[in-house]
């Protein structure tokens, strides 16, 4: 919100205090200030200039030569404007000044061969509006050499305020007044009503009906006849102008700068449009279609509070008004609304319309229901000041439930608790009236006192306290040094995805954080995806179902940009659909997963070594180092199947016991196509939370082996279609249990050997924890295995 | 045989063990004397030929030279095997190392691994939360009303009437008073989603860390030591810092923590707006209602909260000026952390 420091000078007294004061205060205070401009500064040194002479430029058509006094000399300025002519007094910026457009330091220049001491300005040079047509020409009656910041009255300095949701109140230059009276122990001047009321009763005039009173608890009017519509005078054009609203005519100035100076949105009706003389707030019984007063056709669905007159809708209330009973040039008599709307009601139809507007901003944020008649009062004294007329007797008040104000009991004792430390009681008093908060009685240990109902975000003694603390200020509350901290229950959910990173980045996997939202039909390769509602775009309006498919993405933009050669992995959340409509939290499941991707070159070429491509078993051996890293070795009992499904050519499962977790594999092209991926691509995503459980168990240290190992070799040729995990099993389940381990340690296959055969070479373990194994003992199990081997897969004994 | 030439053996031996340098032409020696057909052995087979008393006196000189000869032997074998350095001759040292491929964890995990280790370090628990949640744990309890203007503070994505995309770790903190007593001590991290559009400066989705603190006695006075203590081990100390008013519908007061811009030093830059200052978090007061919604009697028991950005602090951190390289996974980008 702009705010002007010369307006709200108008309301209470700041002399003596420095503006970046007022901005820091009013920033420590809670209305941040988040920018702020100081025009004396912005302007400075740019002055009123006299084009004395205008010459034409020798090298370019378009440029003239001007002769410009700055008050003391004549100085050489090349234009481009086409309006320069001799006689203007125009805006001069000479050499050494800055232009506020772009900030740029005015230096000696040559022009097309010509020297150039400075820069006759636009206005939007300047900032003070977008025209570039041309220069900006001013009174004749200005004296060249006067600063253009006395000139044209630019001495302000406007303040860029964030206010808070909480904070209505503020939304209006006597709110911020409020603020900064309190802050610097200043007077509050809120200014006096002043008028004439003509003969004519109002209730003659004019008459209002409220028929939702939940919707609209209060609607005060005021009329002003006889009136004459015409440019605002230059103070109010001024005013509106320097916070950036454009000046239409002197009714609707007043009404705009009424809702800046109070806060109170208003709408004047031309009352000779309103049929039956007459309004009436209800609510639509049915869709309507409606002309707001941007000339916009407007579907208003059913429900919406209106402002009717004796017929039809005129104004949607609290939001826009309508073009059927706008003020118009010709607009002699007018109806100046001044109402409290139900901020929730406000709100409701300026999302339902898309339309928010200065009105619907602070009437759903709760405007002061108490300020209506005065602000009607207000505007109807200004109109008639500067628009002629005569304000017709009487107000018109319909206030059918009287708002309550809320009581509130503060105890100084809580409010150390609370902050921990303690302010004087003659201070909060202090603080409680500068914010218009009265005390009603004073109980010693604490007060009870009376909200006004300009702050209805105050309704307990939390906000109560809070209002001492920001006026106090923020930095008297000490800061602890030492603080209690609880022993028991410590604990950390992210302890596990901590370790799986760590044995990752061990194993040469760089860390990828994916965007969950993704197209639809990425979203559907791996499940029932859930849909966003309201997405931002196509590209992002389904939740992933896998980190398979926010990752792919990923994949092929590196491709592209040339790191073709990736190990990559991924821990978040995916996302699906259980039932159509989400209505509970078993609709939907939303599980954490871990994902690994290599592709490319395992091994690019090197002086030491040959390239390699990454293939499936990189793939396995990986998963294996990572699942023994993070203690999961010993429950783990995989199983590996070639099921060709949409997603993989080949791929495993990971399981323990009877519960799978995990499948990879080798990723099929028609899903890698669809990412515009050309390499093969291995893949493995797993359930973190069944991961979660089954690491739970301890590891515990296992004695070191004191008895030495033996080892045996042996090779066979097998038929191809026996797979090597059927034969491993067969020889550990086969030998006694002196075999410990049994080792694939050559895979051959030739057509020397037959192409249906192949050859499998193993390396067995032998070893007792409890005492030497002799060489007999090991010689008969491994004969005896030989045999069984041979027999059970008819397989041939090679080489010895 | 004869005695002379046993000696002559010898001495040949001798000079020649002598002269022998390398590992390689030892064992050269070694089998011109020791081996099986090597000349000491050669002198046992003539031995069995000898016959009559003198074969016990070739058969003693024999003994002795071949004790004296292997002894000679070994000893020359370890003089080399100490001696022996790499031929530097034959090895270009300078030839690049074997690469070993190393990962890297992801600049914002890393971020947000470097917060939790400080705020464990000061007693806080970690608890995780669901990213899609319902309106009640993301804004209802949170004390937001349905149609609250505060809501605008934060475009939220919907899934349905009832769920949402959360856009602040904070429901986690009702999930955990939910099923807990004070005292409550815990940080939540996690990701979150807004509703806003994209540029280099905010993405549809970012993560957070919230905390929470619920005790009989705790005071804004140890939030700020809590926080100061916090920033300090983070960012390193030197810098000042400022608590200033806000507003958040679960805390009452509320307040942001500004410390002193560390690009300009508090001189004013553009990161900072000109203004020397950078917002790093939100905090305040738990507000009773929400102690209301988790049936925590207010007046036993006070709280604090606190939430902050964990992209924001990490492009200040590192200087990155564009929010979206975090989520694009270049691997230019992440092998630089």
């Amino acid at each position: 919100m702009k705010i002007s420091l010369n307006w709200i000078k108008d309301y209470v007294n700041l002399d003596g205090i420095s503006t970046e004061e007022i901005v820091e205060k009013l920033t420590m205070s809670g209305l941040e200030v988040e920018d702020y401009v100081d025009q004396n500064k912005k302007y400075s040194g740019i002055i009123v200039g006299l084009v004395k002479d205008v010459q034409k430029h020798p090298n370019a058509d378009k440029l003239t030569i001007c002769t410009v006094y700055d008050g003391k000399t004549d100085l050489q300025v090349v234009c481009g404007a086409p309006n320069v002519q001799k006689g203007q007094n125009v805006v001069f910026a000479p050499i050494g000044t800055v232009i506020p457009k772009g900030e740029m330091e005015m230096k000696k220049v040559k022009i097309r061969g010509v020297e150039s001491n400075g820069m006759i300005c636009a206005e939007d040079e300047l900032e003070l509006g977008d025209d570039h047509s041309g220069i900006m020409v001013l009174n004749d009656d200005l004296s060249a050499g006067t600063l253009i910041s006395d000139a044209l009255k630019l001495n302000d300095v406007l303040l860029e305020i964030a206010i808070t949701p909480n904070r209505p109140d503020a939304l209006s230059h006597i709110g911020v007044a409020r603020d900064l009276s309190a802050i610097f122990n200043r007077e509050l001047r809120i200014p006096k009503l002043d008028f004439q009321e003509s003969q004519q009763d109002i209730k003659q005039l004019a008459s209002v009906e409220i028929e939702d009173k939940i919707n609209c608890p209060r609607y005060s009017a005021k009329v002003v006849t006889g009136i004459t519509i015409k440019e605002s005078p230059e103070w109010l054009q001024n005013k509106l102008t320097k916070i950036g609203l454009r000046p239409i005519n002197n009714v609707v100035d007043v009404t705009n700068f009424i809702l800046h100076e109070l806060g109170q949105p208003l709408h004047a009706f031309d009352l000779d449009l309103l049929a039956g003389k007459k309004i009436v707030v209800k609510s639509l019984t049915e869709e309507l279609k409606f002309t707001t007063l941007d000339s916009k056709e407007r579907i208003l669905p059913k429900g919406t509070m209106m402002i009717c007159d004796g017929k039809r809708e005129v104004a949607i209330a609290g939001v826009m008004g309508g073009e059927n009973s706008e003020v118009t040039e010709s607009t002699k008599n007018i109806l100046i609304e001044s109402a409290y709307f139900n901020p929730t009601s406000i709100r409701r139809t300026s999302k339902k319309l898309q339309l928010a507007t200065d009105s619907s901003y602070r009437f759903e944020r709760g405007t002061d229901p108490s300020n209506t008649v005065f602000a009607a009062q207000r505007a109807a004294q200004l109109i008639a000041a500067i628009a002629g007329g005569e304000i017709a007797k009487g107000v018109i008040d319909e206030y059918p439930i009287k708002l309550k104000q809320n009581e509130v009991k503060f105890r100084l004792a809580r409010m150390k608790k609370l902050l921990g430390y303690e302010v004087q009681k003659a201070d909060v008093i202090k603080i409680f009236q500068k914010l218009g908060i009265n005390l009603l009685k004073d109980m010693g240990e604490s007060l009870e006192v009376i909200i006004p109902t300009h702050r209805p975000d105050i309704e307990r003694e939390a906000d109560l306290i809070e209002e001492v603390a920001r006026i106090a200020g923020y930095e008297k509350i000490p800061v602890i040094e030492k603080v209690s901290i609880t022993l028991h229950k410590r604990k950390d959910d992210f302890d596990l995805e901590d370790k799986i990173r760590e044995s990752a980045v061990a194993l040469g996997f760089n860390e990828m954080v994916n965007n969950p939202l993704i197209p639809e039909a990425d979203s559907k390769v791996t499940g029932i995806p859930i849909e966003i509602a309201n997405p931002q775009s196509q590209d992002m309006a389904y939740l992933r179902t896998s980190l398979l498919v926010s990752a792919l993405p990923t994949i092929s933009h590196n491709i592209k940009k040339g790191e073709k050669d990736i190990a990559v992995f991924e821990i978040g959340n995916v996302f699906e659909r259980l039932k159509d409509d989400l209505n509970s939290f078993a609709d939907f499941e939303e599980k954490k997963k871990l994902l690994l991707i290599i592709t490319g070159k395992k091994q690019s070429r090197q002086w030491y070594s040959a390239e390699s491509d990454y293939d499936i078993f990189d793939l396995k051996g990986l998963i294996n180092s990572f699942f023994s890293k993070i203690s999961l070795d010993y429950v783990l009992n995989d199983s590996y199947n070639s099921i060709q499904n949409k997603i993989y050519d080949y791929q495993f499962t990971v399981n323990f016991k009877d519960l799978t977790f995990g499948a990879g594999g080798k990723l099929n092209k028609s899903v890698l196509k669809m990412f515009d991926i050309n390499q093969p691509v291995f893949s493995f995503e797993c359930d973190l939370e069944i991961f979660q459980k089954l690491s739970g168990e301890r590891r515990v240290f296992r004695d070191l082996l004191k008895y030495p190992k033996v080892y045996r070799d042996f090779a066979f040729l097998f038929e191809k279609s026996i797979n090597y995990t059927t034969v491993k099993k067969f020889i550990l389940q086969a030998s006694t249990d002196i075999l410990k381990s049994v080792e694939l340690f050559d895979l051959f296959e030739s057509k020397e050997i037959g192409d249906d055969k192949k050859s499998l070479a193993f390396n067995l373990e032998y070893y007792d924890y409890n005492r030497t194994l002799t060489d007999e003992e090991v010689d008969k199990d491994f004969q005896t295995l030989i045999n069984k081997v041979t027999e059970k897969f008819n397989a041939i004994l090679r080489g010895k | 045989m004869q005695r002379s030439e046993i000696e002559r053996i010898k001495s040949d031996f001798d000079h020649e063990i002598e002269k022998a340098s390398t590992s390689g032409e030892l064992e050269q020696v070694r089998i011109k004397y020791l081996s099986r057909n090597g000349i000491v052995t050669k002198l046992f087979d003539e031995l069995k030929l000898i016959s009559g008393e003198d074969k016990p006196v070739f058969g003693k000189l024999l003994n002795n030279l071949r004790t004296e000869v292997t002894e000679s032997f070994n000893n020359k074998k370890s003089i080399i095997e100490s001696n022996q350095l790499p031929d530097s001759a034959s090895i270009d040292l300078t030839l690049p190392g074997k690469g070993i491929k190393i990962g890297s964890r992801h600049i914002l995990t890393q971020t947000l691994f470097e917060i939790k280790s400080i705020f464990k370090g000061l007693g806080f628990s970690v608890y995780d939360g669901p990213e899609l949640e319902s309106d009640y744990y993301n804004f209802e309890a949170l004390n937001f009303p349905p149609d609250h203007p505060a809501r605008d503070m934060q475009d939220t994505f919907f899934v349905s009437d009832k769920f949402l995309l959360r856009t602040h770790t904070t429901p986690v903190q009702i999930r955990i008073m939910e099923k807990e007593q004070p005292p409550i001590r815990a940080i939540m991290p996690g990701r979150v989603y807004r509703n806003e559009a994209i540029s280099s400066r905010s993405y549809c989705m970012f993560h957070q860390v919230d905390g929470i603190y619920v005790d009989t006695d705790v005071s804004f006075a140890e939030l700020k030591g809590t926080l100061v203590s916090f920033a300090e081990q983070f960012y390193g100390v030197g810098f000042k810092y400022r608590f200033r008013p806000s507003f958040f519908p679960f805390t009452e007061p509320s307040a942001e923590m500004d410390i002193t811009c560390y690009i300009c030093k508090g001189k004013g830059c553009r990161v900072c707006k000109h203004s020397g200052w950078l917002e790093i978090l939100g905090c305040g007061m738990v507000d009773p209602n929400v102690f209301k919604y988790v049936n925590y009697d207010s007046e036993k028991y006070t709280g604090y909260a606190f939430g902050m950005g964990i992209e924001r602090i990490a492009m200040l951190k590192y200087g990155i000026d564009d929010i979206r390289i975090f989520f694009e996974n270049d691997l230019r980008f992440l092998k630089q952390f």
